[in-house]
């Protein structure tokens, strides 16, 4: 269930903060007609905040699908129960 | 020959592409030229103009596509800027849009027609897609992985276990490169977001609209 990956571990950023809304996009420049198929979309706005070795704190923002979202969430989900039976 | 005379459908399906690229998918820099001598070398530049104006006027519109004069000749603009992409056709609509340009002057012919027809309805979701993309100003979520080290602390009796999950988040602007932010989580805070998650699921499905 763990994946490995190369992390140097000089880069690492501690969790301080995730802050989320819910967006809805209803229209955009090349794509005028509501009636695209998948549009309006649900997307999910992410503000990371995260405090490098020095304790600056800084903020990172993306954005996910709601597919995406859900294989973010899922894979939280997996984090945990890995750490529970530690 | 002359290019409508043309039509095996490759050279066709190549340009359809080509704008689809230019167009929807941000990948600008496509020359008439280039086109024209790697799918028409046989014809004119002076007549693969109008050409390429029209199969992208079909495809994407805009206004004043084929508008300009070429040699003198006003080049036919049809369907008041109606075209494939901002129309959103369904299959029907596609169909009896594409009969009626068969059947203007200066218009396409059937051949074209079908090769058009069968572009869109493969195309169609990718350029949705694309679209989405182009239009998302933030940095996506490309990848997750991630890892749980049990750091444990023992100097004579019990060891102590904390473990703590390290989760790499590859991130990446539409067009750019990704960024890798590497982040480290206890399990404190890995319930808390869990929390946090569950929240959003719960905003999710509240809000009508339709599926992704």
């Amino acid at each position: 269930m763990e994946e490995s990956s190369e992390l140097p571990l000089d880069a690492k950023s501690e969790f301080v903060d995730f802050q989320w809304k819910l967006g809805l996009a209803v229209s955009c420049d090349g794509c005028r007609s509501l009636k695209l198929e998948g549009w309006p979309y649900r997307y999910v706005a992410v503000m990371l905040k995260v405090a490098d070795h020095s304790g600056q704190v800084k903020t990172k923002s993306f954005e996910m699908t709601v597919p995406q979202f859900q294989n973010f969430d899922r894979r939280f989900k997996e984090i945990a129960a890995v750490i529970e039976t530690m | 020959m002359a290019a409508g005379e043309l039509e095996g459908s490759k050279p066709l399906n190549g340009l359809l592409n080509a704008l689809a690229q230019d167009t929807f998918h941000g990948h600008p820099g496509i020359t008439e030229e280039l086109l024209r001598s790697q799918l028409y070398p046989e014809v004119p530049p002076e007549e693969f103009r109008p050409f390429l104006a029209k199969m992208r006027g079909i495809l994407k519109g805009g206004g004043g596509v084929g508008a300009k004069d070429v040699a003198g000749q006003k080049v036919n603009i049809w369907a008041e800027n109606q075209s494939i992409a901002s129309a959103d056709m369904d299959f029907n609509q596609l169909e009896a849009f594409l009969t009626a340009q068969t059947k203007k002057q200066g218009g396409i012919t059937s051949d074209q027609a079908a090769v058009i027809s069968k572009f869109w309805k493969s195309h169609k979701t990718k350029i949705r897609e694309s679209l989405m993309n182009q239009s998302r100003w933030n940095s996506g979520l490309r990848g997750l992985s991630w890892r749980v080290d049990g750091k444990s602390q023992s100097r004579h009796s019990a060891q102590i276990h904390t473990p703590v999950a390290i989760i790499e988040l590859e991130l990446g602007k539409y067009g750019q490169k990704s960024e890798f932010l590497c982040l480290e989580f206890d399990e404190v805070k890995v319930n808390q977001i869990l929390k946090t998650l569950s929240e959003v699921e719960e905003s999710i499905s509240t809000l009508i609209s339709q599926p992704n």
